[in-house]
């Protein structure tokens, strides 16, 4: 292909194709931000994002019991923008470098949750028969396990297996948190795509795979998936609210890592300290205000997107 | 405005047959108060419709006129895009809501419904003027059983008590050729030609003068079309009904329709008696038409291929809209909108038919004779 | 006893010669029965209540370079036929024969892989049949990458020549393109470019232009009756209009509640139909005639609707409505019946030896034989 001249050549598929996916990706980008709900969304979690990202750069490297740089419990001053805890670090270091270990948690967790999920619904709906039955029986067991038992009994087993330190290049307890996460929270994708994916098998460009002679494979990577992808991404967004959240709570409980703080886990360490008996509120608000802002953000965004996603979008196309 | 809004709240108080009603029929209908009892039942003048999109502004009805007189059946033809379901959707005005009457008058028995608020529109719709829309046998409620549904407007808009609304529900099940026994059932246990019948006794139910069809036996097969329209005709004359058939069938218009109107690209290019209009059609875009259907009852075995495809109504060409595909189209054609010109009974907006007739008649015989060589089929 | 009966050859102008067998498919008591469980105890243990009789035993023949028009109204059991011959649904009994080979028992893909090659289906819908989220390109190329034919330039090359063919000219403005930038005409023109692709012999058409409007119909019909030429393709065209059928098609095969009512050259079955359903379809085809036209006067409405294929009426499946039935029609079914020069026709009045087919006065369900009037304007 490429032994022929340019000049030559028609015009590439290549060359054509891939702005056109592109292109269709950045309109969708473009109709979300035109919706005010979207572009609110969209710009928190771009800022979060840029935080989480490189930290260091905004706040310095992250305060440590030897590092801290201020005075025990200091309200807010222009030294220190959020105050201090009660080792003396900086809150507003502590908070920078928690979006990272939230968000780090919920990408991580939403990956896992939306693999296994979209998979399982894919192809549980797909193939059907003793298949489909089987794989939602299992779904039903997961969807039932309650999340914080499981998490509390897997944490130190796990820990105790793999002993603390890092794995795949994260500590330990993140890890198991993701895992936990990721264990209770792929049963309502897998039900969700599979839903989907129940419906778009009915439609005909599927029967017309079958005619050409396409295996099940083939069919459902290039027809099924892309058409529940949107759906997917949408159940995604809610997910990775989700599990910001139950790391928050999980942390807050205490299973979160002292020396990797998520926000949950500067909150379970106010707490425990007793912050708010101590009137030290600038330590517990600031990463409970962030929280509270990406999951709002997310949550935004998928009510965006679950508006483009709907057909049924009145009066203008 | 008080005036209307008394009108409109209260049930009539005129009694009285309809003007013109068609002999032999035995049916009578109380007028609307403000209604004018000597004018057409229906005369739509200039009716403009725009819609508007984020792509721009669609101008799918520019300029539709046309008079539907009592117990007449008038049939609206054209393709997808013409602007015949949005004509009817605008005299009962249910338009989306990207969409807007720009121009024009719709005037029911005198009363020009365009100026109306919703709340006054609701005393014409359902009660003078009633629609079927197109896929209506799907749009019935699944849960709901059959004669209930039929009942419902009768008691709501007719202020029916709800045992005399059954009542009556059933008797319009039985005109419309479902037995009363079969009016306990739900949607999904009739047949789709049943469920379309019950769509046409739900459009009856508050006894109007006009039932606007779109698309009424599309979805049919061709023997319940058969049947469909057999029902229409019968109705037609026991009730006295008006009828407005929207489609896109020729031959459906033909076999039911008194006069027919062509519509392209949101504008009218001929309009007259059936017979007259199929026998000598005179637009050239009614000729292309008439030869694209297939005939099973002609000799010959071809259909004609109209090139190109209709214009984008956002941005329409100038002057006619068809002179693009027309195979006759002068230098004019792309400049000015024809303008109507009436034959006895039949109106043609085309610049072969000029008003002060300067196009010579040979000419015109010439251009009307032509065969068009584009042909497909078994004896092509 | 039944008589069979030798298909027209259709005019030597569309016939192919010489490229092999006349007869392309044959179908032998071609069954279609889905099974109906009451319970979702009685469809574990397999024990259906009832069948859903969509094809019940018809024998067709499709010859090389033809057009044959299967026509029927909705539960006639036309698609399940096509789709039984393209191996989208499975048959229940009898055999399907390709080029004189039973293919009836070839399911897996390898077998299937050269069978498709030489049959494929046109969808209905436009609009349903591409995939929103593939390209122009990739759909007409995924015959050729699911059966792994060609390669690189090669398959290139075949993708464009087809949608090439189908009219869409260049190939490079369309390719790259997706469905919902194409109007109705367009995608019905890469459908059938995806048909094209592979090269086949016959062409399975089911309702190809109904969701068209009808000027776009005309040119897509061109297409395909060039390509035919072209390409000495075979069609089977599948619909419920019998006009459309009159215009394009050489023999015409009508189907009621899942027979085979009458078959022959469309000039017969359309000027001169011998089974009574035909008759009445005929009679209520509409036609854009000026309304006093003697043709139109009489026209057989039919009471009631097709009945529902998992109650079959018994004898023959058309006696409940039929005009004309009488006592024989209610226990037997007739057979297809010859009636010389390729046409036949299953009905007891048709059968050989009665008397010259005279109205007999019906026992079965009343005649709607509706004049029409001139309505008052």
């Amino acid at each position: 292909m490429s032994a022929q001249p340019a000049a030559l050549q028609p015009a590439g598929r290549r060359q054509n194709r891939l702005p056109m996916r592109l292109a269709s990706w950045l309109d969708f980008g473009r109709r979300l931000v035109r919706r005010p709900e979207g572009l609110v969304g969209v710009v928190i979690i771009l800022l979060f994002a840029v935080l989480a990202i490189a930290p260091s750069l905004f706040v310095g490297p992250l305060e440590t019991v030897t590092k801290a740089t201020g005075a025990r419990l200091e309200p807010p001053s222009w030294a220190h923008l959020l105050g201090t805890d009660n080792l003396g670090r900086d809150v507003l270091n502590l908070t920078v470098h928690g979006a990272r270990i939230s968000m780090l948690i919920g990408f991580l967790a939403t990956l896992v949750t939306v693999v296994i999920g979209a998979l399982l619904g894919i192809v549980s709906g797909f193939v059907g028969g003793s298949t489909d039955t089987v794989i939602m029986r299992v779904t039903d067991f997961f969807l039932v396990l309650p999340t914080f038992v499981l998490a509390l009994i897997l944490a130190p087993i796990v820990l105790e297996i793999i002993g603390s330190g890092e794995i795949v290049g994260m500590r330990t307890t993140l890890f198991v948190i993701v895992l936990v996460i990721g264990i209770t929270s792929w049963a309502t994708t897998a039900r969700i795509i599979r839903s989907q994916t129940l419906s778009v098998k009915e439609r005909a460009f599927v029967d017309r795979a079958r005619v050409i002679g396409a295996g099940r494979w083939h069919t459902m990577r290039v027809h099924i998936l892309p058409n529940v992808t949107g759906l997917i991404v949408a159940n995604a967004v809610l997910v990775f609210a989700g599990a910001i959240l139950t790391e928050t709570t999980l942390a807050f409980i205490g299973l979160g890592d002292p020396f990797a703080p998520s926000w949950g886990q500067i909150l379970g360490a106010s707490q425990d300290a007793g912050a708010p008996g101590l009137g030290a509120w600038w330590w517990y608000v600031a990463p409970g205000v962030c929280i509270v802002l990406v999951v709002l953000a997310f949550t935004l965004i998928g009510g965006a997107l679950d508006d483009l996603l709907n057909p049924k979008a009145r009066g203008r196309r | 405005m008080t005036t209307d809004a008394a009108t409109d709240a209260t049930p009539d108080a005129v009694p009285g047959a309809m003007p013109g009603a068609i002999p032999g029929a035995t049916h009578t209908r109380t007028l609307p108060k403000l209604a004018d009892p000597d004018a057409p039942l229906l005369v739509v003048e200039g009716l403009t419709t725009y819609f508007t999109l984020d792509s721009g502004t669609v101008r799918a009805v520019d300029g539709v006129s046309f008079t539907l007189e009592q117990g007449q059946a008038l049939g609206i033809a054209g393709e997808s895009g013409c602007g015949k379901t949005t004509t009817a959707l605008s005299i009962v005005q249910i338009l989306p809501s990207n969409a807007k009457i720009v121009s024009g008058s719709v005037k029911l028995m005198g009363i020009d419904l365009v100026p109306k608020s919703e709340n006054a529109l609701r005393r014409y719709r359902w009660r003078e003027i009633s629609i079927v829309f197109q896929g209506a046998m799907n749009a019935l409620n699944p849960v709901q059983r059959v004669r209930d549904q039929i009942a419902e407007p009768i008691e709501e808009r007719m202020g029916a008590s709800s045992a005399a609304a059954r009542k009556r529900a059933g008797e319009l099940l039985e005109l419309v050729g479902i037995p009363r026994a079969r009016g306990s059932a739900y949607p999904h246990e009739l047949s789709g030609g049943m469920r379309q019948r019950a769509m046409i006794a739900m459009a009856l139910a508050c006894d109007p003068a006009i039932v606007i069809g779109d698309e009424p036996t599309t979805a049919l097969d061709v023997m319940v079309q058969a049947q469909i329209l057999e029902l229409l005709e019968d109705l037609r004359h026991k009730l006295g009904l008006s009828l407005i058939l929207i489609t896109h069938d020729l031959s459906v218009i033909a076999e039911t329709c008194d006069r027919v109107m062509i519509m392209y690209a949101g504008r009218v290019a001929e309009e007259g008696p059936v017979a007259e209009v199929f026998e000598r059609p005179r637009h050239p875009y009614t000729q292309r038409l008439l030869a694209a259907f297939p005939n099973i009852h002609a000799d010959r075995r071809t259909l004609e291929v109209i090139p190109g495809s209709p214009p984008d109504l956002r941005d329409p060409p100038p002057g006619c809209r068809f002179a693009p595909r027309c195979a006759f189209a002068m230098d004019v054609c792309s400049v000015e909108v024809p303008p109507e010109v009436t034959f006895g009974r039949v109106r043609v907006a085309c610049h072969l038919y000029p008003a002060d007739g300067s196009i010579a008649p040979e000419v015109r015989a010439a251009i009307a004779g032509a065969e068009s060589p584009d042909v497909i089929g078994v004896d092509a | 006893m039944t008589a069979p009966f030798a298909p027209v050859t259709p005019a030597a102008a569309h016939a192919s010669d010489g490229d092999g067998p006349a007869t392309l498919v044959e179908l032998s008591d071609l069954k279609v029965h889905f099974p109906v469980y009451g319970s979702v105890i009685d469809m574990l243990r397999r024990r259906p209540a009832g069948f859903v009789r969509a094809v019940d035993g018809i024998d067709l023949t499709l010859v090389r370079g033809e057009v044959l028009a299967l026509v029927g109204e909705s539960g006639s059991g036309k698609t399940t036929t096509g789709r039984v011959i393209v191996k989208l649904t499975r048959q229940t009994g009898g055999r399907i024969v390709f080029e004189g080979k039973d293919v009836s028992g070839l399911w897996s893909q390898n077998e299937l892989r050269a069978y498709r090659r030489r049959i494929q289906l046109i969808f209905q819908d436009p609009y349903e049949t591409l995939d929103p989220k593939q390209t122009i390109y990739d759909f007409v190329a995924e015959p050729l990458v699911v059966n792994r034919i060609d390669s690189g330039e090669g398959r290139r090359a075949r993708v464009i020549s087809a949608i090439e063919d189908a009219g869409l000219r260049p190939a490079s403005d369309f390719m790259n393109r997706f469905p919902h930038e194409l109007s109705g005409g367009q995608r019905q023109r890469v459908v059938i470019a995806g048909a094209l692709v592979m090269d086949p012999d016959v062409i399975v058409a089911d309702e190809p232009v109904s969701m068209l409007d009808v000027s776009i119909r005309t040119e897509l019909l061109r297409l395909m009756l060039d390509l035919r030429r072209e390409r000495g393709l075979t069609y089977l065209f599948i619909t419920h209009d019998l006009s459309l059928a009159w215009v394009i098609a050489d023999r015409i095969a009508v189907m009621y509640l899942g027979k085979i009512m009458e078959i022959g050259p469309a000039e017969a079955v359309i000027r001169s139909p011998r089974n009574p359903y035909t008759k009445a379809l005929v009679s209520v085809a509409p036609s854009p005639d000026p309304p006093d036209a003697g043709t139109r006067a009489q026209r057989t409405i039919l009471e009631g609707e097709t009945p529902d294929a998992a109650h079959v009426p018994t004898g023959c499946r058309f006696h409940p409505r039929c005009p004309v039935a009488f006592d024989r029609c209610k226990a037997e079914e007739p057979p297809l019946f010859d009636l010389g020069g390729g046409q036949a026709a299953a009905c007891w009045l048709v059968e050989p030896g009665q008397l010259p087919v005279v109205d007999p006065p019906g026992t079965a369900a009343a005649t709607t034989t509706t004049p029409v009037t001139d309505a008052v304007s």
